[in-house]
């Protein structure tokens, strides 16, 4: 058995080299049958049913893993998600992350608009066109507007936490988080499925 | 985190010179009769969409005599105002819409879907309600306006408007959320307003119950149509979404929604009648007679006793908005009863709801039993909805109205029944 000891030490190599992911390897097959808690409000494809609910289609896996957790470990609270989240293992939260993030993405300002006039503060992380340019943050594109508003006004008022987040929204007048909102509501997306 | 700060500061100074920051302003201007430049948003009425719709009416059931069809398309309606000539009926959303719903030749079919108020900024609009003398009230997620003659005046962009609760006064902003922030409103007997406050959470914490309690937050709150006035009017709900006066005896009724994670089958769902002012319903204690288990131990109001709820419904079915029957096309059976919409399940196993439902009530005012009138909207052999209603109301003829935000649509269900060959 001289491949024992080599897979051991290959299988450590690996893990030293993820660490900052986490512990399970996702399984996007397997979160896909986790959706189905989940279409009713987000769509099997994470395209929303409802203007409550975020289209959370072809966002960054580790930015939905991290809200399902801060959901699951009650650092973030809503009264639906808390509630689902809570009965999610540690894997069915990394698969159904995988799930919704397999898909792809696009995004289109709408006729006339002007990428000049995107919202400067937001830009950098969440695009021009509400499409996230990093792993932690969500996208925004086509997201109802009150969703954005109601997200930046909990940031503002400490009951959302986000180390950027909440020192941007800190500032921000209920109008400028109304124009923020609307901009990005205004935006039209597309979600395709992953490739077969 | 000082840089941030300040690059956050110098973006935000920037931001102020953007165009397009007037729309608090409007309400200004609208409150002093001045124009804006808003204009409207029309929803096409003939098109792909409508002719999907229509697809999903060979699945709804509808008992025999009645027929339904599509009364019009409107993206995320929800509860509904007739207006008192009948020509436009005003639907809630909640997103930033209320959509004036036209039908000038009476046939029954709308001519016309657009906006309404578009000069005004709405967050979360989703309760329109009518007095009699046809001021129209909208109340929003954290406030509530007034529009005289909205009827009348709903084709012009910058209708007469008036605020009766100012924003952030009908609750504290840091109680605001999305989801249990869907108003309902009607104006009563008494000719005050009454809007429920859903509480926002599944359940809300300890801490937060005096406050709630004083604020009538987790239940019905009445004022008077200039905002003075205001008190607590039910007590002891957890998130209700429709309700409406006996014409015959002037109880309130109100539907609620249950608590989520206490299984498929608990608590049962509700349907309430509330016979004196500061009655309490049980929440935070009981929900549909099920004691829920945060709150085994904490003391209950002194000296109140719970309404128990008229029915208990099907759990988690999602009892919304109700109306009662006043109108006379329908057969007797249905004279002065109640009918329900059941928005449907969101995470229930097996998922339920998604129809129209009815009660009569016996001779001393009470719920008899609720039956299924009208369903077909979830598809059993998927779980699929292909649509959910959401509210009930009541055109001049006497047909019924049934709000559908998941579709995006009002169905009309009208009794015609066929001759006999």
């Amino acid at each position: 058995m001289m491949r024992l000891p080599l897979a051991t030490i290959l299988g450590g190599l690996m893990l030293a080299g993820i660490t900052a992911l986490p512990a399970a390897a996702d399984d996007p097959a397997a979160g896909r049958k986790v959706a189905n808690m989940c279409r009713t409000c987000h769509g099997i494809d994470g395209y929303a049913a409802i203007p409550i609910a975020p289209h959370i289609g072809g966002e960054p896996k580790e930015y939905l893993e991290a809200q399902l957790m801060a959901f699951k470990t009650g650092q973030r609270e809503h009264e639906m998600m808390s509630v689902v989240a809570a009965g999610l293992s540690a894997q069915q939260i990394s698969d159904v992350s995988a799930w919704y993030a397999s898909h792809g993405v696009e995004a289109t300002l709408p006729d006339g608009a002007d990428p000049s006039q995107a919202p400067q503060l937001c830009v950098s992380c969440h695009g021009v066109d509400g499409i996230s340019q990093l792993l932690d943050a969500p996208n925004l594109a086509a997201e109802t507007n009150i969703y954005i508003d109601t997200q930046l006004k909990a940031f503002k008022r400490g009951k959302r936490k986000h180390e950027i987040m909440s020192v941007i929204a800190a500032d921000l007048s209920d109008r400028e988080i109304r124009q923020i909102a609307d901009w990005y509501a205004a935006v039209q997306l597309e979600i395709t499925p992953p490739a077969e | 985190m000082t840089t941030r700060t300040l690059v956050s500061a110098a973006v935000l100074a920037s931001m102020t010179a953007l165009p397009a920051l007037a729309q608090d302003d409007n309400m200004d201007k609208l409150s002093n009769m001045q124009r804006t430049d808003a204009t409207f948003t029309h929803i096409d009425q003939d098109g792909d969409r409508a002719e999907a719709l229509r697809s999903i009416l060979q699945h709804i059931n509808v008992p025999d005599g009645f027929e339904i069809s599509l009364y019009a398309v409107v993206p995320d309606a929800r509860s509904m105002a007739v207006a008192p000539q009948g020509t436009v009926t005003f639907v809630g959303t909640r997103k930033d819409k209320v959509w004036s719903v036209v039908d000038r030749d009476r046939n029954r079919v709308a001519d016309e879907v657009m906006d309404f108020a578009p000069s005004v900024t709405f967050d979360i609009p989703n309760g329109p309600c009518f007095s009699p003398d046809g001021f129209l009230y909208i109340a929003e997620r954290n406030r509530v306006l007034t529009f005289p003659a909205a009827e009348f005046f709903f084709e012009g962009p910058d209708p007469a408007v008036g605020v009766v609760v100012a924003k952030g006064d009908l609750i504290p902003e840091e109680e605001e959320s999305f989801n249990h922030t869907a108003r309902v409103c009607r104006v009563g007997p008494d000719g005050k307003l009454y809007i429920s406050l859903g509480q926002p959470h599944n359940v809300q914490p300890v801490d937060k119950l005096e406050m709630y309690d004083e604020n009538g937050i987790g239940g019905i709150i009445r004022i008077n149509t200039d905002g003075t006035g205001r008190e607590v009017y039910t007590r002891g709900i957890r998130n209700s979404v429709g309700h409406d006066f006996n014409p015959a005896n002037g109880d309130l009724w109100f539907t609620d929604n249950q608590v989520d994670g206490m299984g498929d089958d608990i608590p049962p769902g509700e349907i309430n009648r509330q016979t004196a002012a500061g009655q309490h319903f049980g929440f935070p204690w009981v929900n549909g007679g099920v004691e829920i288990p945060q709150y085994k131990d904490v003391a209950r109001p002194e000296g109140v006793e719970f309404v128990d709820t008229q029915l208990k419904l099907t759990a988690h079915a999602a009892d919304l908005g109700m109306r009662f029957y006043t109108g006379n096309s329908f057969p007797d059976e249905y004279q002065g009863g109640i009918f329900w919409a059941q928005h449907g399940s969101w995470n229930r196993t097996t998922p339920v709801g998604a129809r129209v439902m009815f009660t009569k009530l016996d001779e001393n005012g009470d719920a008899v039993g609720a039956e299924v009138f009208a369903e077909g909207w979830l598809d059993d052999s998927t779980g699929e909805y292909r649509g959910r209603p959401m509210d009930i109301a009541f055109l001049k003829d006497g047909s019924m109205l049934v709000s559908d935000d998941f579709a995006g649509a009002i169905w009309r269900i009208a009794y015609n029944p066929q001759p006999a060959e």
